[in-house]
Order: C-alpha cells, then sequence, then structure tokens
C-alpha cells in the first residue's frame, strides 16, 4: 500500500462483499451521500436532544463531502449493491485521520460516520466495511481506530464492543 | 333512575350510509346508549361477581374446603406444581389485565377508567366461553413493570389475557410474556382481531375465487391488529413482495424518512417494512391500492379515509375491509358501488362484522380445556381457519363471510379446534380427541347460559329496572 498525499483514494482498490461493493467516493456521489448522511443524523436525533439535525443539514453534508474528497486525511467509502441493487448506493462510510498532540500511538483514524440502508444489514456487511475502514486507515499510518458515535446508541456501542473497541474519552455536554 | 335513559330501540337502524351525511342520529343513539350504561351500571354496581362452586352444608365443610383439610391439597401441588390445574380452579381462570392506556377509542384513560371495560370483558369470557375471567387493571408507569407484574401474577391463573395496551409497547409486553411465562399469553387488540380479520378474509378470498399465494394485499393502519393480520398473512403464504402496508406517513417501505427512527421504536413496524419493502411500491395509499385485490383498512374512522376512485382503481371484484370503529374508511354502499364484490366492517349493523368477540371466547375455552402452555401463531391460525370453516354452515356468500354472534355453536367449534391444534402442537398438557373437546366446550358454554338463566329465574339476578317487562330469551 502506498500513502498518496495528493489523491487519498488512489490507494482503495473496489472491495467486494456478499451483496455489496465497496469504492471510493468521487464527485458525483456527493448528493446520494448526503441523504445517506442526514439520515444517520436523524437516526442520532432519536438519542439526545442536542442532536437535533438542522434545517439546512442536507446542504451542509454536501459541503462537508465535497471538501473530505479534497482532503488528504479524509476517507470517504460508498458501498453499493450488487445484483438487482447494482451501482445503487446503499450506504458510506465517512473518517479521518487525526494527529494525538499528547498521546501514542499518534495518528488516529477516526470513523465519523458509517451508515447503512436497513435492507442492506445484518448480513456482516456492517462488520465488513468497518474492517476494511480500519485497513485503509492502518495503511495510512493510524495506530489506534477510534469511532464516534451517541452514548446512548447502545445499538453502535454494542457493535464495536463486539470488535474489540472501549471507550476512552467521554463528550458531556450541556446546554447553555 | 329507572327511566333516565328510556328504552332504547331492541335493533339499530341501518345508518345512512352516505359519506356527507356523517350520522347525526348515529351521535344520538350512541349518546343514549351510554347515558343507559352509566344508569344500569350504577343499578348492579359490577356485572361479575364470585359465587362458591362446592356444597356448604354446614359450617363444619369448611374444614375440607379451608383449614385444616386444604393443607394437604396445599402439600399436593408445592410437590407438584401440575396439579394446581387439577386440584385448583386454575384451570379455568385467567387475568384481564390493562394498563388502561388505550382503552376502546378513549385513549389513555387509565387504569380505574378502564375497569367498566374489563368488567364487561369478563362477561363476556364467561357468557360466551364458560372462562372465569378476573379483571385486574394495574397501575403502571413502564412496559417493563407490566410483565413484571403479570409475571408476579401468573400463579394463579390457567392464561392471560392483556387488554387495552397501547401499540407499539403492547408487542413487546406479549412477546416479552410469550417467551417467559408457562401459560397462555393473549392480546385481544393484535391477535383476536387479527383472526377474525384473517378468517373473513380466507373466505372473502373463496367467494372470489383468489389464492392466497397470489393476491395483491394492501394494510391500511400498521397498528396492534394489522401487524400481525400481515405476520399471519405471510404465514399462510402470502408473499411479502405483494404485501403493501400504508399508514399515515404512506407506504411503508425499506428506505422510507423515518425507517431508522422505527427501528428503535418500533421493531414490528420496522421488520414488516424490511420484510415487504411496500410490496415494491412507493407513495401513498392511491399508489398502494392500483390493482390491489385485497384492502384490509384498520386505521381512522373516517368514511373519506378510502375513495370510492382508489377502489374503482382495484383489481376486479375486489375485497374491502373498512374495520375502524365506530365509523369505516368508506361506507359499504360506497364500496359496492366502486365495484367491491366483497365489503367487511367492524359494526353489526352491516353484513360481515370482523369481530375479535368471534374468536377469544372459543380460543381460550380451547387452550383452557387442552391446559395449553402457550398460544403460538399456529393455534391463532387454528381458530381462524375454523371459524371461516363455520360461515359455511348458513351458507358462505358475499354478505356472510363470518357466524354472526348469534351462531353460538362456532364458539366450541373454535374452541375444539384451538384445543386440537394445541394437542397436535405438543403444548397442550391434556390430550382429548376433537370430538371430546367439543363435547366438553358445548358443555362449559351451555352450563354458563342455564346458570345466568336460573340466577335470574330466581331473583338473584335482577331484572333490567328500564325494562319492567323483561322476558328472558
Amino acid at each position: 500500500m502506498t500513502h498518496p498525499k495528493e489523491s487519498p483514494h488512489e490507494d482503495t482498490h473496489p472491495i467486494n462483499a456478499p451483496g455489496i461493493h465497496l469504492r471510493p467516493a468521487q464527485a458525483g456521489d456527493v448528493p446520494v451521500l448526503a441523504t445517506l448522511l442526514v439520515r444517520l443524523k436523524r437516526l442520532n436525533e432519536e438519542f439526545d436532544p442536542l442532536l437535533k439535525v438542522r434545517a439546512d443539514a442536507e446542504e451542509r453534508a454536501r459541503e462537508v463531502l465535497k471538501s473530505d474528497l479534497s482532503n488528504p486525511d479524509a476517507l470517504v467509502l460508498v458501498a453499493e449493491g450488487t445484483g438487482a441493487d447494482r451501482d445503487k448506493v446503499v450506504g458510506v462510510v465517512r473518517a479521518h485521520l487525526r494527529e494525538r498532540v499528547f498521546y501514542a500511538p499518534e495518528k488516529e483514524g477516526v470513523i465519523l460516520d458509517i451508515y447503512l440502508l436497513p435492507l442492506h444489514r445484518r448480513r456482516g456487511v456492517g462488520e465488513f466495511m468497518l474492517k476494511e475502514t480500519w485497513e485503509l486507515l492502518k495503511a495510512r499510518g493510524a495506530g489506534v481506530i477510534t469511532a464516534e458515535f451517541p452514548t446512548q446508541n447502545e445499538i453502535a456501542a454494542r457493535f464495536y464492543a463486539k470488535r474489540g473497541f472501549r471507550p476512552i474519552t467521554a463528550l458531556h455536554a450541556r446546554q447553555v | 333512575m329507572a327511566d333516565a335513559a328510556g328504552p332504547v330501540p331492541p335493533k339499530r337502524e341501518t345508518p345512512r350510509e352516505h359519506p356527507h351525511s356523517a350520522t347525526e342520529g348515529e351521535e344520538g343513539q350512541t349518546r343514549a346508549l351510554g347515558e343507559r350504561a352509566v344508569a344500569l351500571a350504577g343499578f348492579y354496581q359490577g356485572k361479575i361477581e364470585t359465587i362458591p362452586k362446592v356444597p356448604v352444608r354446614s359450617l363444619a365443610d369448611f374444614s375440607l374446603w379451608y383449614t385444616p383439610g386444604i393443607a394437604a391439597v396445599c402439600r399436593r401441588i408445592e410437590k407438584d406444581p401440575a396439579v394446581a390445574f387439577d386440584l385448583t380452579g386454575r384451570w379455568n381462570t385467567i387475568a384481564i389485565v390493562t394498563d388502561g392506556s388505550r382503552v376502546l377509542g378513549l385513549g389513555n384513560i387509565g387504569p380505574q377508567a378502564a375497569m367498566p371495560v374489563m368488567e364487561g370483558k369478563a362477561l363476556l369470557f364467561k357468557f360466551l366461553g364458560g372462562v372465569d375471567a378476573v379483571p385486574i387493571p394495574i397501575q403502571v408507569s413502564s412496559p417493563e413493570e407490566i410483565v413484571e407484574t403479570v409475571m408476579r401474577l401468573a400463579p394463579a391463573f390457567g392464561g392471560i389475557n392483556l387488554e387495552d395496551i397501547a401499540s407499539p409497547k403492547c408487542f413487546y409486553v406479549l412477546e416479552e410474556l410469550q417467551k417467559r411465562l408457562p401459560i397462555p399469553v393473549w392480546h385481544d387488540d393484535q391477535l383476536g382481531t387479527a383472526a377474525a380479520t384473517v378468517a373473513a378474509l380466507l373466505n372473502s378470498m373463496e367467494v372470489t375465487g383468489r389464492s392466497i399465494h397470489e393476491v395483491r394485499t394492501v394494510l391500511l393502519g400498521a397498528g396492534a391488529a394489522n401487524l400481525v393480520t400481515a405476520r399471519l398473512l405471510l404465514k399462510l403464504g402470502q408473499d411479502p413482495h405483494k404485501l403493501t402496508a400504508v399508514d399515515h406517513h404512506g407506504i411503508l417501505h425499506a428506505e422510507r424518512e423515518d425507517v431508522d427512527e422505527l427501528s428503535l421504536r418500533n421493531r414490528w413496524k420496522f421488520r414488516l417494512a424490511l420484510d415487504t419493502d411496500g410490496g415494491g411500491r412507493k407513495g401513498d395509499l392511491k399508489d398502494a391500492l392500483l390493482g390491489a385485490d385485497v384492502l384490509l383498512a384498520a386505521s381512522t374512522p373516517d368514511p373519506n379515509t378510502v375513495s370510492p376512485e382508489m377502489v374503482r382503481s382495484m383489481a376486479p371484484k375486489p375485497i374491502v375491509f373498512a374495520l375502524a370503529n365506530p365509523v369505516p374508511e368508506i361506507w359499504p354502499s360506497v364500496a359496492h358501488e366502486a365495484g367491491a364484490a366483497v365489503v367487511a366492517t367492524g359494526r353489526s349493523d352491516f353484513p360481515n362484522q370482523v369481530n375479535n368477540s368471534l374468536v377469544f371466547p372459543g380460543v381460550f375455552r380451547g387452550i383452557l380445556d387442552a391446559r395449553a402452555t402457550s398460544v403460538p401463531d399456529e393455534v391463532v391460525l387454528a381458530a381462524a381457519r375454523e371459524l371461516a370453516a363455520r360461515a359455511h354452515d348458513r351458507g358462505l356468500t358475499a354478505s356472510h363471510l363470518l357466524p354472526t354472534m348469534d351462531e353460538m355453536d362456532a364458539f366450541p367449534h373454535v374452541a375444539a379446534a384451538v384445543a386440537t391444534e394445541a394437542a397436535r402442537l405438543g403444548i397442550a398438557r391434556r390430550r382429548r380427541t376433537r370430538d371430546e373437546y367439543y363435547e366438553e366446550a358445548k358443555q362449559m358454554m351451555s352450563r354458563t347460559h342455564a346458570l345466568v338463566r336460573e340466577l335470574g329465574r330466581a331473583g338473584f339476578v335482577a331484572p333490567m329496572p328500564d325494562e319492567p317487562r323483561s322476558e328472558t330469551k
């Protein structure tokens, strides 16, 4: 694996798993990926009133995705269906590489968003997406993989715990 | 008090079947009925009571019925808990449990206000099924508390009937209790209504020459009854890709905006969204009904919910069930005019009343007589099939899809079918032949009718104060 500076996604080749096909995102994917990100944020909204989704969330999601596509420290993957769902976008992963200023390992791969349409869940696809993402982040130098999700999302907590993740920092909030 | 409400005509007039003439007369009639019910409730002060079923010749007999003799009976049960069903009334006693969170069309009125309905249900259980039912409205603040409370009550009962618990918590409560209790647990708003619907649907398909494997079916409303109806239809062979559920957000499909929210708040509805994926359709009710064979509506009491145009857009000779109470989603005459071959409603004043009271007395009689340990969907389907079969007794037609409530023989037949199915599934603690189950059920039911008649004749049950010339039927 190479670590190109210019084009962050050249190190990812299309990868196939039963039922899906994973590939790096392109500019043309942005609108549909934005709707998936908003779906995820709406799900998050269920867990805490401080996660209320903004009215312009979809527009912002498009901007964020566009900026990710030109950011060497960002990773955006598209999950497409196979068979009858061929070329249909069914999921998205968004991750960033961050430097850990005070801690070792020094590089952290943060999984910011991972979303899969309900019909494609529970077939090991989520797990496959996670593993591929962490391999890619690892290949780019990440020594630790982290994942962000709402504290109350017990399903996500169980999903990650089952795969060896544990909580290391907590984000506590209050409205002011 | 006696003349507070005045007599009500013995037979309700057929309501004016027109979407725009929404029934002032009906409302007045309902109000009069309500006033009379209040007056009678005040007169009788309760609808059921406990009566001894053993002789008491002298007080000395209490040494057998109570201490000291009774201790030996206790010890027998302590040694072998199963004999509780033989040595006490547990075999024929059930609890009617509610938290009062969705009572009739009244909504969340709380456990105390729910009591009159539960007493009425207990009366129906006794009169139609010979079942001793104890009304138990409970004060709880969470679904878990309902489960915990029923778990603690269970040792006294041979079965549990959950009643008037709001959706979706009713799904959790039923599922959890069915998993954890060694006796049958039933929720009538889910299972009873679904069984009656399926029975009527089976006969509708027969009348119109359809097969469950081929029909395109639309469910309007995705509450307690329709979610279970969907599950039963799928078990009967309904193609999930031809099953479209519609609620107030439109067609329920796997990519609907709220589907993630459903995965957290109502996993039963979520599951249906994934299983059917809208029957391959997106959009609203109109889109769902295009070319559909069957509409099963259990949604909003508004006669304009389903338009004649929608019925016209269905397949030729469609089946239309408009089950909302008290007002169907489309008036039967309007549906027929628009081409419906078969129409059913939830009301007794139209042909084809889909009524859970046709189901639960027989189901409980059957599962109690079989001492069943549970009541799985196969048993529910056995009840539905038997009910459908009984409609043939008076001749199956498009306006006689189900037995009516006065075709009393349907009840022991349903009981026998249920008990036999329980035995076949290996969940009956007490196995008999179908004929034996039938005779027992019939005996239990006619005994109650005789009992009620005799209590009235002897004056222990007073005649209705507002009907002085009361004649026992």
